[in-house]
């Protein structure tokens, strides 16, 4: 009986827990960037390891990936990983971007790209080898150097390795 | 250690030259030729077309990427306007999501009456080192690369385009000039390879 009692209030704890890290994550725009915005949201985090990942609603390979960033996020927070997400979707879908993020409330902030400019210099700025296809992530050490790029879809066991490497050296 | 020294150098050469083969054609260098059918069952070899126009553009599309959707009336219009310019507009479709039915309804519905071809394997797209859609290559009658990289730079809105890129690059080339801007960049979808 006793343990029935102690179940009980475990499956409760977990329960509140879970419903306190959901409320917990970011379900709605953290704000727009362009490409000094994101150097600096990048040198915000120094001291972390810092995957940028862009994606779009309209990209069925950024949403079959989202789940996996999470993951990847959930898994190294506490060692020190910083997950950055931003939407390059078109400004009219907006309103897709923030009911993406409501339903799935990545457990990471999302910001959307700010319009204006040529999408060349936003991309060349991210990275010189980057053509502009989607996905495609970024990752960079403690000391905010950018240490390689990943097109298309994360090879997340391959990634987190490195990730792991990466939070290992101070 | 010499030998040593030896086969580390030829280990790096070899590195070299597969990353090489893996690259985009560079601009000024010859086009990769490939041979395909297009989706109404004809046949299509790039060095004989090239050689047949005044300048080819091999455009990689998609009929489900937003960013390639939004620059159908473009494709349409530019293939149409370039034609008589002897000009020769084709789309290659190397997702393997979507197949050759698809495509031909895609075109269909969409007025694109330029050859389209599925590229089984992804194997041109490899060619050419394509990473999204929309990419287009001009390809001029010697059947050398003289352009690689988007349509324009407004996907959103084709009234407020500043930089018309591929317009600006086959008037240059017809008109017997350098292009200026030989490569640029946009955003678009991953081709889903095999």
């Amino acid at each position: 009986m006793r343990s029935h009692v102690r179940r009980a209030i475990v499956a409760l704890l977990f329960l509140f827990g879970v419903r306190a890290t959901s409320a917990a994550a970011p379900s709605r725009l953290a704000g727009e960037l362009d490409a000094a915005g994101l150097r600096e949201a990048v040198a915000r985090e120094r001291g972390h390891v810092v995957l940028v990942n862009f994606w779009a609603t309209w990209c069925v390979p950024c949403r079959e990936e989202f789940p996996s960033l999470s993951r990847l996020q959930e898994r190294n927070r506490a060692a020190g990983l910083r997950v950055v997400g931003v939407s390059t979707d078109f400004e009219k879908q907006r309103t897709a971007v923030e009911k993406f993020l409501a339903e799935r409330r990545p457990p990471f902030p999302n910001y959307h790209r700010k319009r204006g400019g040529d999408d060349q210099d936003f991309i060349e700025a991210v990275d010189p080898s980057w053509g502009g296809e989607l996905p495609f992530s970024v990752l960079y050490d403690r000391s905010g150097r950018k240490v390689r790029a990943f097109s298309g879809k994360l090879p997340t066991a391959a990634a987190e390795r490195e990730i792991r490497k990466l939070l290992a050296s101070r | 250690m010499r030998l040593f020294r030896s086969i580390l150098v030829l280990c790096g050469l070899c590195a070299l030259s597969v990353a090489a083969i893996a690259e985009t054609p560079a601009i000024g260098a010859a086009a990769p030729d490939f041979h395909l059918t297009t989706i109404d069952g004809k046949s299509f070899a790039l060095s004989s077309e090239a050689k047949a126009h005044k300048a080819v553009v091999v455009m990689f599309i998609s009929t489900q990427c937003p960013y390639s959707n939004a620059y159908n009336d473009r494709m349409r219009d530019m293939a149409s306007a370039y034609a008589s310019k002897g000009v020769m507009f084709v789309g290659i479709n190397s997702n393997r999501t979507e197949d050759a039915a698809t495509a031909l309804s895609h075109a269909k519905a969409h007025g694109h009456s330029f050859p389209i071809m599925k590229d089984p394997g992804n194997k041109v797209a490899d060619l050419y080192d394509a990473q999204h859609t929309p990419t287009v290559y001009v390809v001029d009658s010697q059947g050398k690369v003289r352009y690689e990289g988007r349509i324009d730079e407004n996907y959103e809105d084709p009234s407020g385009v500043t930089s018309p890129d591929l317009k600006n690059a086959l008037d240059a080339l017809l008109a017997g000039k350098p292009v200026a801007k030989t490569v640029t960049k946009a955003f678009g979808c991953s081709i889903k390879r095999v």
